[in-house]
């Protein structure tokens, strides 16, 4: 499907096709020099062919997949690769693979500020922005003009908007939550105005009174793969009406009223309202206190954590959640995984037994 | 929501707890007891194996009864209802125990802490991770290491003076560093202890953090050992008490909870 | 008043403490009275010296709050700022490689890990925070920060770290956020790091109660400068044959520059032992008795096993030594200019081997084994490093292809006895030895 939709794009209009890994990145200066984004999340599975032993056992599948992925030559479709600088471990990942081997067409890297919205981080978020922009035109062979460059803020603000409003009324969205996520999961690779039609026609199908019947579970993480997870929670009597992962709630990005007329100022106030994210080192109280507004707003009864094995920054705040919760008298579950094609044992039974306690079983039906 | 009260129970049933290492299967008679009971190393053919216990504890009862599954291949018996190992632990102890608390429960294959309301509902769980760390298993693999005999794992425990100190509980570690510290000419007894306190430790910290007081339960196979009851009860710093039939609680519960769904 | 006094008092009075420092040394000498003396060579007579002055600052330490400012810091932190204004500062990372060594980062990681923290996480942290969370520590007491000090140059885990010790300890965090170097760092990068620092000034200042005395920067920086120019040249000295002490040695002696860098302290306690290195260079002293094999080694050391690794490899005529462990602080620190302490510093700590890319910690992998004339090296794959770690196995090839030497990747951990399998990883070690003969 990714490659079909590489071909597509390239053939009828000419784009060229960036790998971009986990998790956060100016998209909008690729979409404004005409570039299709393809995000590397895994892939799912265990690591595959010569490269697999280049990363030690103890890193996250996604650094591991993701070399023996790129120097495996499965990437080869796409033009480039875009490292963010996401934790220690991509950071390692961007500078082996194209410095020791495993990638050697163009590679790009974004550097993110850690920490508090401070005015020295806003200098440097936009000369960083500026710079990749630089090497991106060189790329691209386009000029990134303030037209091109509105233009596609203009059109993410849009999908964010088709996004986060299928979010918001999960509960009265027809859709199971395999179905749901397989659509916002479309908008890791497809042209984001073609991804905005979609969601734009799942919009349409809202019902006026809910239709989830479900127990209501916030779920916060990495990303929801294996997919299964989903299918587990949903036949466990459970559906997620709030969204925390990574790879989804948290680069949904709520539109200012009055957006900046200067298109770099209004990409650097983006990139600062993006809900908070462990690896964009967000403080903990704020972060907490989103996930409670998350959880009221959306009725939670319930919050799974879904975290990637090894994946640091986001296990450092688990005590933080688990006890932001208990006083909330929310029960949390924590399950850890790796990016596995299905799910283990193991976590199906964690995960029924955390729909059973949700529905106060024994008794209940 | 709250689980209903208990009290429905009216008939008999079976309950079915299809573990790593064994299977399990109980009768039960209208106000709960258990009075037909068959266990059997875990066979890889689950539907055959359950198919014979439940076809014999029914001719014991010398009716059909509803059945209820649980355990890790529950999914494959033939049952009216079908729960996790989590809630019918609970529902298996709140009943031996007639009331709530912390139950830990150490199997074959991982280990369970599980808190549990006054009505028998789970209010709060934990389980080991994916390694064996933590569970029956792991100490079979190190106890056959060092040739001590199941029953007499309790008294080599009793025998040893000071503790040695294990720090691995991965299972591979773990079984490296016996065999050198048997190499270094430690007692066994000492190891043997080492590793209960090692073990035990491990379930403390899983367990740790969850509200209750009174006497931790204990079930599953493992409760059948003396020596982990005693590590666990020092590294929890509260009493241990071994629930009746340690092994067959969670079948207990699958029984129970096909029986409340009963009108 | 009389809290500024205790403390003082504290620091100068000589007290015969037993901090782990003795510990160390004690096991260190308990080796060398084996039956024939041992495989080591004769102790530095400086060790006594470098025992009183950590244990002089630990134990200041317990009368540090309320007396003079304090914070915590981490390894990599530009710390002249802090030192200019007076601040006792406490290396968490240097406290949990003290527990490291004793094992108790079983003990105090069950804390954390009950706490909900992942077994999966940095051994350090887990050791740190299960020190805090249960206020145990084999150094006494360690005095209660009113600042948090934390650079991402070494890992960004550090972040995390102490965005949870803030959370604990309701103290105030101040970054320096370092972004990561792919070839050389660009201008806005050094300019976002400059004013970070600047931002840091003001706020150490405010904690501290006063305002940065421009005077005293510039005279501390000149002396972490010279402390760093020394530590090189008691590392230095190891280019010698036999090399005049082991790199065990070096992991502890490490201690002064991470924890008192800037300091007339760290650096009278380098010349001495610069002084001494040199005079048993000049009588052909060496750390080991008979030095067969001389090695490099990367990443931190295995801290709970470091006595039982120098003795296997002594045993056998294996010498660390040169480590880009130890190395790291000697090159970097020697950038920093009292002529423009911040601007040095923004470009200082920005260049540091974590924070760089792999093909610059080739290059100084290369270096340092040429330069220490090697003929093989260990690198230590460090399940709590991930930075250190990821690189390694290439790292290893191009070594050995390159150089025509032996290298081995060994997995451990550098503070949890748990995640080291013992029997295994010593079999390896002995092969790898093996393969010399």
């Amino acid at each position: 499907m990714r490659n079909q939709e590489i071909r597509t794009q390239r053939e009828r209009h000419g784009r060229q096709a960036v790998a971009v890994l986990p998790i956060h990145y100016p998209k909008e200066l690729l979409t404004a020099l005409d570039l299709l984004a393809v995000e590397l999340w895994g892939p799912p599975g265990p690591p595959r062919g010569d490269d697999a032993g280049r990363v030690q056992s103890y890193v996250c599948s996604v650094v591991r997949n993701a070399l023996a992925f790129l120097a495996g030559g499965h990437a080869d479709s796409v033009d480039g690769v875009l490292f963010p600088h996401t934790c220690d471990s991509i950071q390692q990942l961007a500078t082996l693979a194209t410095d020791l081997g495993g990638w050697t067409k163009p590679a790009f890297t974004f550097l993110h500020p850690r920490g508090a919205d401070r005015p020295s981080a806003r200098r440097f978020v936009e000369a960083e922005l500026r710079r990749l922009a630089g090497t991106l035109e060189a790329f691209s062979g386009h000029a990134l003009t303030e037209e091109r460059l509105a233009a596609a803020l203009a059109l993410h603000r849009e999908v964010d908007a088709a996004r986060g409003a299928l979010l918001d009324a999960r509960a009265r969205l027809p859709l199971d939550d395999t179905q749901l996520y397989a659509l916002l999961r479309r908008g890791e690779w497809r042209w984001p105005a073609d991804h905005l039609v979609e969601l734009e026609a799942a919009l349409a199908t809202l019902a006026p009174e809910p239709v989830q019947r479900g127990v209501p579970v916030l779920v916060t993480g990495y990303v929801p793969e294996p997919a299964a997870l989903l299918a587990t929670l949903n036949g466990a009597g459970g559906y997620v009406a709030a969204d925390d992962y990574a790879a989804v709630g948290r680069r949904v990005v709520r539109a200012t009223p009055t957006p900046a007329a200067d298109p770099w100022r209004a990409l650097v106030d983006r990139y600062f309202a993006a809900p908070p994210c462990p690896t964009r080192g967000a403080d903990t109280g704020v972060r907490m206190a989103h996930l409670a507004a998350l959880a009221e707003r959306s009725g939670a009864r319930g919050v799974l954590v879904h975290v990637l094995k090894f994946c640091e920054p986001e296990l450092f705040d688990v005590p933080a959640v688990k006890q932001a919760f208990a006083s909330r008298g929310l029960p949390v579950l924590v399950l850890e995984g790796e990016l596995e094609g299905a799910l283990s044992g193991q976590a199906v039974t964690r995960l029924e037994a955390f729909g059973e306690l949700l529905q106060g079983a024994p008794g209940a039906a | 929501m709250k689980a209903p009260a208990r009290g429905a129970v009216t008939g008999v049933a079976i309950g079915v707890d299809v573990g790593s290492t064994s299977c399990k299967a109980v009768l039960v008679d209208g106000a709960g007891r258990i009075v037909g009971r068959r266990l059997e190393p875990a066979h890889p053919r689950v539907e055959e194996q359950t198919g014979r216990l439940v076809a014999a504890l029914v001719a014991e009862a010398g009716v059909e009864v509803p059945v209820g599954a649980t355990g890790y291949g529950r999914k494959r018996v033939a049952a009216a209802r079908v729960l996790t190992e989590i809630t019918c632990h609970a529902r298996g102890a709140h009943a031996l125990h007639g009331g709530g608390g912390l139950l830990v429960d150490m199997g074959g294959q991982d280990t369970k802490v599980i808190a549990i309301g006054p009505a028998g509902d789970v209010t709060d769980f934990a389980m080991n991770d994916k390694c064996a760390a933590g569970t029956g298993r792991f100490l079979e693999v190190i106890l056959a290491r060092l040739q001590v005999p199941l029953d007499e794992v309790a008294g080599y425990a009793a025998r040893a003076g000071a503790p040695v100190t294990v720090s691995s509980t991965c299972t591979v570690f773990a079984e490296s560093e016996v065999i050198s510290l048997v190499a270094e000419g430690r007692p066994a007894e000492g190891i043997v202890r080492g590793l209960h306190l090692a073990l035990a430790s491990r379930v403390a910290a899983l367990a740790r953090g969850r509200p209750g007081t009174g006497p931790v339960l204990l079930s599953g196979g493992v409760a059948l050992n003396a020596a982990m009851v005693t590590a666990l009860a020092e590294a929890l710093g509260r009493p241990v008490r071994v629930l009746p039939e340690p092994q067959l609680v969670g079948a207990l519960g699958a029984a129970l909870s096909v029986l409340e769904r009963i009108p | 008043m009389l809290r500024r006094a205790r403390y003082e008092l504290a620091g100068r009075a000589a007290f015969p403490i037993l901090t782990a420092l003795e510990a160390w040394q004690h096991r260190l000498k308990r080796s060398r009275k084996q039956p024939g003396g041992g495989p080591f060579g004769p102790p530095l007579e400086s060790v006594r010296r470098l025992k009183e002055l950590m244990a002089h600052h630990y134990f200041q330490g317990r009368y540090a709050d309320g007396a003079v400012p304090v914070a915590w810091v981490t390894s990599g932190f530009p710390v002249e700022v802090l030192r200019a204004l007076g601040f006792h500062t406490v290396y968490p990372e240097n406290h949990a490689a003290l527990c490291g060594v004793q094992r108790l980062t079983p003990e105090y990681s069950d804390v954390a890990e009950a706490a909900g923290y992942s077994r999966d996480l940095c051994s350090y942290v887990r050791t740190d925070l299960g020190s805090v969370l249960s206020s145990k520590t084999p150094v006494g007491r360690l005095p209660r920060p009113q600042l948090l000090a934390c650079c991402t140059n070494i890992c960004q885990t550090v972040l995390y770290w102490y965005r949870e010790l803030s959370r604990h300890l309701g103290v105030p965090l101040v970054l320096v956020d370092t972004p990561f170097v792919h070839g050389t760092a660009s201008a806005h990068q050094l300019a976002y790091v400059k004013e970070q620092l600047e931002e840091l000034c003001l706020v150490a200042g405010r904690v501290s109660g006063k305002p940065l005395d421009a005077e005293r920067l510039v005279e501390v920086t000149r002396t972490a400068r010279e402390g760093s120019r020394l530590w090189g040249e008691c590392l230095a000295a190891s280019r010698a044959r036999p090399a005049p002490w082991t790199g065990i040695d070096g992991f502890f002696h490490i201690a002064p520059i991470v924890a008192l860098r800037g300091t007339e302290a760290c650096n009278g306690y380098y010349r001495l032992l610069r002084d001494e290195l040199e005079d048993r260079v000049a009588r052909g002293v060496g750390g080991l008795k008979e030095e067969k094999h001389r090695l490099l080694w990367d990443n931190l050391p295995v801290w709970f096993a470091v006595r039982r690794f120098s003795t296997l490899l002594a045993e056998r005529g294996f010498n660390f030594v040169s480590t880009s462990y130890t190395d790291a602080w000697a090159e970097a620190g020697v950038g920093i200019d009292p002529d423009d302490p911040i601007g040095s510093a923004a470009r200082t700590y920005t260049h540091v081997i974590l924070n760089q890319d792999l093909p610059n910690r080739l290059d100084i992998l290369r270096r340092l084994s040429r330069d220490y004339a090697v003929d093989g090296a260990i690198l230590h794959s460090d399940r709590s490093c991930k930075p250190y770690s990821i690189g390694q196995v290439d790292l290893r090839e191009r070594l050995a292809a390159e150089l025509g030497i032996r290298v081995l990747l060994l997995e451990a951990d550098h503070n949890d006895p748990r995640s080291w399998a013992a029997e295994p990883g010593e079999n390896r070690l002995a092969a790898f030895m093996e393969g010399f003969e």
